[in-house]
């Protein structure tokens, strides 16, 4: 103690700040994490290739130097091992709904999925299924936004008040659920339905917002909205097979929203 | 003001975008294929409203759907022989609910849009064995046993 008391001192007396950047021996070692390997098998297609398939390419990673979620494992394989590898991601918590991809066979937001620590299993991940591809991990929305502006998802309402709309506690409480949707395209491309059918069917993250202004009680153009279905292809190809409410990374329920703009339909 | 001369400026240096979204908008339509009607920033569109094609259409399938368990239930109680009209409603029943069922298949996976030569073959083959089992049933109940009968006859048998 005193051989150390007096080394100090005669550091401080060289310069002032080498005493508090002193490096202390007497604390512990930070303790080395161990090496955590895992194996990410990553769908790859690139366009400037058109004649080549598309092929899964793996890479392995040290688990314990990333971040829990798949999109950290992304960022640090496109940091550090490939930047040629192609993904969307924005906000990396699950708000923007850019990262939306199928990983390990379900359709979730990379951001909001955590990285399975069973590092003897690989993860797979590919594009959101039944989309034409853009490059890698990102598909072509275009059809997707299109259908959503088709729904026309703003207020429609001729009388217009002098101030603003007013909405009963109520009322507000039928849009929870409804609202929240960011349109990932996670439900929409998990459906059998819009797979087979895309160019007609809306699907269901496109319906779930159309039902979101028939129920908005300052909405006046329900009927105008609900016209538009009325047909085969639109809304009735929704076989109620409820893929888009099991795999909403928001945990919305799409197919709730569908029945209730078919039995609005049927009790018209 | 802006947005005019912004449109002016937009038409005066995009002349190959415009002639390339006029080009794509001629191209022939893929249905599902990359090919958009129209261009990225216009709306789907929908097809004329038919009620009958949709929620008529529906409702009339979910109640023979929902109709078809107490149906099925009286006829398993009652015999078809003391109950012919039951026999009849049933034997109707339970063809219209299979060939909607069908039909929904062919909407789905082979429709004339996609598949324009075996789509509506397929069809009309549905509607032809459609009809041809409604004769035949009719045929069945009013000559021989019936349905009800002989379901009974096959399941002590």
């Amino acid at each position: 103690m005193q051989a150390l008391t007096s080394r100090s001192l005669a550091r401080s007396s060289r310069s002032i700040r080498a005493f508090s950047t002193s490096p202390g021996r007497w604390q512990a070692e930070p303790l080395q994490k161990p090496v955590l390997q895992k194996e990410f098998k990553i769908y790859r297609w690139n366009p400037d290739e058109p004649a080549k398939k598309p092929h899964l390419q793996s890479y392995t990673i040290d688990l314990n130097q990333t971040g829990p979620m798949i999109l950290d494992a992304l960022i640090k394989i496109k940091n550090e091992i490939d930047p040629t590898l192609t993904f969307r991601r924005s906000c990396r918590e699950g708000i923007c709904g850019s990262c939306a991809m199928n990983i390990d066979g379900q359709n979730t937001l990379a951001c909001l999925c955590r990285i399975d620590r069973n590092a003897s299993k690989d993860s797979k991940i590919y594009p959101l299924p039944h989309m034409y591809i853009v490059k890698d991990l990102v598909p072509d929305l275009t059809l997707f936004y299109k259908q959503y502006k088709s729904i026309k998802p703003y207020l429609q309402n001729d009388n217009v008040p002098e101030r603003e709309h007013l909405q009963s506690p109520e009322d507000r409480k039928k849009l929870d659920g409804m609202y929240e949707c960011i349109l990932c395209a996670c439900c929409s491309t998990s459906c059998p339905s819009y797979w087979w059918n895309q160019d007609e069917y809306l699907g269901p993250a496109a319906l779930m917002a159309a039902y979101r202004w028939i129920a908005d009680s300052r909405d006046t153009y329900g009927a105008q909205r609900k016209e538009h279905f009325q047909n085969e292809l639109s809304l009735f190809r929704c076989h109620t097979i409820f893929n888009c409410s099991r795999t909403c990374p928001k945990g919305l329920n799409p197919a709730k929203a569908i029945a209730e703009i078919k039995l609005a339909l049927a009790t018209e | 003001m802006s947005t005019s001369m912004l449109r002016t400026t937009l038409s005066r240096r995009l002349p190959a975008a415009a002639h390339q979204v006029r080009h794509a908008a001629s191209t022939a339509y893929v249905p599902g294929g990359p090919i958009y009607k129209g261009t990225v920033n216009d709306p789907t569109t929908f097809p004329p409203p038919s009620r009958s094609h949709g929620s008529y259409h529906w409702a009339f399938e979910r109640l023979l759907s929902a109709g078809l368990v107490p149906l099925t239930a009286a006829a398993f109680v009652t015999s078809g022989t003391n109950y012919p009209i039951l026999d009849g409603i049933l034997g109707i029943s339970l063809v219209m609910h299979s060939h909607i069922g069908f039909d929904s298949m062919i909407v789905d996976y082979l429709h004339p849009r996609k598949f324009p030569l075996i789509g509506p073959i397929v069809s009309w083959t549905l509607r032809t064995a459609t009809v041809g089992v409604l004769v035949g049933v009719y045929q069945f109940n009013t000559n021989d046993i019936g349905l009800t009968e002989l379901i009974a006859r096959v399941w002590t048998a």
